[in-house]
């Protein structure tokens, strides 16, 4: 329990409505006893320099849909909630850069952006609620990255304030960099357990002239089929900007048709899109039906896609207890992977939704049922990846179930470079304690 | 053993390390043959090595390090030594691990698109190995007939196509490493993307050989586009061109690449080997290829064509035919080189600006030149904000040397103060060590440090690259202009 002290301490350099006593426990954890909401980096730094000399622990939140990725602690001293460091600071449209602040919603800066003809590059799940900041921070991505690549290819530069409080730059503002270590690439995905970061400057895409998503369907569910028609896909000359394969259940909720479907989608001048449209229909597999959805359609499979697995915000219960799972292996091994985990539904009498990149190789898995069957079937998930020469992690789990279920599975062999990593900037533990691989 | 294949040293170093990789053949150590590798693609600054070794394994890479790492040996990796900016330079008298005996490609799976190789497979090799079949690996920096993909890895090498296709770390799917100690480390497994843990793929790739040695590479191989085109287009003012590359990209198009070449440059490739007949008295030529789906380049072509006109272009057509598309590149290519026809020296420049503020970095170049009284072409890819200011002198003049320096700082300086940096691709090495400071303050400079030290914390493996020492930096510095001007 934070002390009283430091909780005066705070007083002198915030407001106070900028501190707020946090008595709510949340069914997934990561939460702190005081509510911390800087508005500028200064006052981010004031209190992780306090925090880290005072020997305070300190949980970061942006929107709070990840509450329940990673974390072994329920409240550490400190909840740093970055949803009033918010807006954008630069935005060269000629230079295609922008640069914002962390705590800035997905879907704000991309309808920001839309103005200006251009986006980020990136297709995270729940775009209102999600931040950049903890999508760059969880290296969120989604079936797009296929055609336009992950955070790490996105970001070019980053202001993250360390645990004592320094400002460390890193990348640049230019879409081409290789002055000193790429340290951007350190704070993508560490979970905030390095820094927390600060500024995020992107590189951005023009929106496409044309979209269209193409879905393929196989109603006989043959595997072998639809491998070999992926094969054949990737080994063409279209550019699918997604090839994303999603189970029965997914697919039937989606979009209504209950059977393997794989998501195609084509972004480029239109001359482009109508010629892969045409391309594609004339290589379907005799087994397969296609469906072909202008712009407002697709919008509409790719507005529910984004939402359909669970998120930690706060809000009514749910009646199951959910688990969402990504699956990391060699591109076409997704394949097997939603196939073997279809298994899953009768064994443990859950209900499953999964999808998978064939381009990409990440797979996400959502479990929903009984708390005891979801946290046996989680485990069997991550067998099934290590099978398949894999790992998975547990992106989504109660507080509670995350002491039994792993989060991230087995350290590697050059874990100690990890910690070493961590001990050289977090040697006190202040950020997201235990939070990511290894109890880092 | 046969006579050939004894080592003639008393050193027991040598005699040691000569038996970690079997005999003499595989070991340099006589003065005369170390010569050779005093230096790599920058040639200001030159050091001896103690020795020269070419392990053909990882195994053998392991034990040399571990050798070297146990008896206080510095050491460092060398590729094909094509590096610009002194990555590979042996600054104390290091053992160079030559990757050039580990050339093998190891595994190619076009289903799962990538291919396994080692560090000293040639770049274009690549490439060649799979296009047969379609594919072909993006990275292609100017050197890529020659350079390895383990130099490539170190560099985070660059080239012409990285505006659509990005650079090498984009590529990068896995990494067998050789830690300092000697341990062997494998990140991203199988090029399985995103691994659990820190990015380390990310933070080695890039880090100019100073935190592992690499021994086995998964890249990722792309599909061939299915078309391409090419388009040139001639401006008489500078500002025209510069705002002609802003409205293409504003325009929603991503060119494959997009280069431009200054008044300068364009008479330095016109008097070398690969002349295309560009006018002499134009202040830009542009250069713009567009590649993906056949059926919808010539819309984007038409838009470009549109795009130029509307800002004063001269005269802008696209290739007429595929011949006539590689003369123009053949022409760019080479761009480097070219200068030798018209200075007897040239010294090369790799800095980053925001690509709006180019009128504005060219004529604070402009002004650097006519100040040192140097003369300075600009090549440019344009797309992406890389520059690549070329400054003309004479190494026989004395004191030019020395100017031409001063003035390749100083072009550094300007990218730098206009928000940009003042490396895009050739890297750090010995070169900008200094110019660090331009964009990092000394705390961001002790966090990579800090970093390093984690890695390397003897800081045996290719000591001295990268950052600034606080204390030698002055002494440096004027050790390399005296090398400059001997």
């Amino acid at each position: 329990m934070i002390a009283a002290e430091s909780i005066s301490t705070l007083k002198t350099f915030f407001r106070e409505n900028q501190i707020v006593h946090n008595e709510a426990s949340s069914l997934f954890g990561n939460s702190g006893d005081v509510v911390v909401s800087p508005e500028t980096e200064e006052e981010i730094a004031a209190l992780l320099k306090h925090a880290d000399s005072n020997g305070l622990t300190i949980n970061i939140m942006g929107g709070g849909t990840k509450r329940g990725f990673g974390g072994l602690i329920e409240k550490t001293d400190i909840l740093l909630s970055l949803e009033k460091y918010t807006g954008i600071v630069e935005h060269t449209p000629g230079d295609m850069t922008l640069t914002v602040k962390a705590g800035t919603r997905f879907k704000d800066l991309q309808d920001y952006l839309a103005q200006h003809n251009q986006k980020i590059s990136l297709d995270p799940y729940w775009p209102e609620n999600a931040t950049i900041g903890g999508i760059i921070a969880a290296n969120e991505s989604g079936p797009k990255r296929l055609g336009y690549g992950s955070a790490r290819d996105a970001v070019i530069g980053l202001r993250t304030v360390y645990p004592d409080g320094k400002i460390i730059r890193s990348g640049g503002r230019v879409v081409k960099n290789v002055a000193g270590y790429d340290m951007n690439k350190l704070f993508i995905g560490a979970m905030g357990t390095l820094g927390v970061i600060s500024e995020i400057t992107l590189k951005l895409r023009p929106i496409p002239k044309c979209e269209s998503l193409v879905l393929i369907s196989f109603p006989k569910g043959n595997l072998a089929g639809i491998k070999a028609f992926a094969v054949k896909v990737l080994d063409s000359m279209i550019e699918p900007v997604s090839l994303e394969l999603l189970n029965p259940a997914l697919s039937d909720k989606l979009a209504g048709i209950n059977a393997y479907t794989l998501a195609m989608s084509f972004e480029d001048v239109e001359s482009s899109v109508r010629y892969q449209e045409e391309f594609v229909s004339n290589m379907l597999p005799d087994d397969a039906e296609l469906l072909i959805s202008p712009k407002e359609k697709a919008d509409l499979f790719w507005h529910r896609f984004y939402r359909h697995i669970p998120n930690g915000l706060d809000g009514e219960l749910p009646i199951q207890t959910e688990a969402s799972l990504k699956i990391g292996t060699v591109n076409l091994e997704a394949l097997s992977v939603l196939n073997e985990t279809e298994l899953l539904q009768d064994q443990f009498n859950v209900e499953i939704e999964s999808h998978g990149g064939l381009g990409h190789g990440l797979s996400q898995v959502t479990i929903r049922g009984a708390e005891s069957d979801v946290a046996n079937a989680a485990a069997q998930v991550r067998q099934i990846a290590e099978k398949a020469g894999g790992y998975a992690i547990v992106k989504h789990l109660p507080f509670e179930l995350r002491k039994k279920v792993e989060v991230w599975g087995n350290k590697p062999s050059y874990f100690f470079l990890l910690q070493g990593i961590k001990t050289k900037v977090d040697p006190n533990k202040t950020l997201n304690p235990n939070r990511f691989i290894g109890g880092i | 053993m046969k006579a050939k294949d004894r080592v003639k040293s008393k050193d027991k170093h040598i005699l040691n390390l000569a038996d970690i990789v079997g005999g003499a053949r595989s070991i340099l150590y006589l003065k005369e043959d170390l010569v050779a590798y005093d230096c790599d693609g920058f040639t200001i600054h030159k050091h001896l090595p103690k020795a020269v070794v070419f392990p053909k394994n990882t195994q053998e890479v392991a034990e040399i390090i571990k050798y070297c790492s146990e008896n206080n040996l510095p050491f460092l990796a060398r590729g094909a030594g094509t590096g610009l900016s002194g990555g590979a330079i042996p600054l104390n008298g290091e053992i160079i691990i030559s990757m050039v005996r580990m050339k093998k490609l190891i595994s190619v799976d076009l289903e799962n698109r990538r291919a396994v190789v080692e560090p000293g497979f040639v770049n274009l090799k690549l490439t060649n190995s799979i296009s047969d079949k379609g594919y072909y690996y993006a990275p292609d920096p100017s050197s890529q007939y020659c350079c390895t993909i383990g130099g490539n890895v170190a560099e985070n090498a660059g080239g012409a196509h990285c505006l659509k296709y990005g650079v090498t770390t984009n590529h990068i799917l896995g990494l067998e490493v050789v830690m300092p100690n000697g341990d062997i480390v494998e990140i991203g497994k199988d090029g399985i993307p995103d691994a659990p843990g820190y990015d380390l793929l990310g933070l080695i790739t890039g880090s100019e050989g100073t935190l592992g040695i690499v021994t086995k590479i998964t890249v990722r191989v792309l599909k061939n586009p299915e078309g391409k085109q090419t388009v040139l287009a001639y401006f008489d003012r500078v500002e025209d061109g510069s705002q002609a590359v802003s409205d293409i990209i504003s325009a929603g198009i991503v060119p494959a690449a997009l280069e431009m070449m200054d008044k300068t440059a364009i008479e330095g490739v016109e008097a070398a080997a690969f002349p295309v007949g560009h006018p002499k008295d134009i202040e830009a030529v542009l250069l713009i290829e567009v590649d993906g789906i056949a059926a919808g380049i010539q819309e984007q072509i038409d838009q470009i064509l549109e795009v130029c006109r509307k800002r004063n272009v001269r005269e802008v057509r696209a290739a007429g035919s595929e011949e006539e598309r590689a003369r123009w590149w053949a022409n760019r290519k080479t761009g480097f080189g070219a200068m030798g026809a018209i200075s007897p020296d040239y010294l090369v420049q790799d800095g980053v600006i925001p690509r709006s503020r180019l009128p504005e970095v060219l004529s604070r170049i402009n002004q650097i030149s006519s100040e040192s009284g140097l003369r300075i072409a600009n090549i440019f890819h344009a797309g992406d904000g890389n520059l690549h200011p070329l400054v003309l002198f004479d190494a026989r003049k004395p004191g030019e040397s020395e100017k031409a320096l001063e003035a390749g700082s100083q072009c550094l300086k300007v990218c730098a103060d206009v928000g940009g940096t003042i490396t895009g691709e050739h890297g750090v090495g010995i070169e900008k060590r200094e110019e660090m400071r331009f964009v990092f303050t000394e705390e961001e400079i002790a966090a990579q440090t800090d970093i390093r030290e984690v890695f390397n914390p003897h800081n045996l493996l290719n000591a001295g690259k990268l950052f600034p020492s606080p204390g030698r930096c002055a002494e440096v510095k004027k050790e390399m202009k005296a090398q400059a001007i001997s």
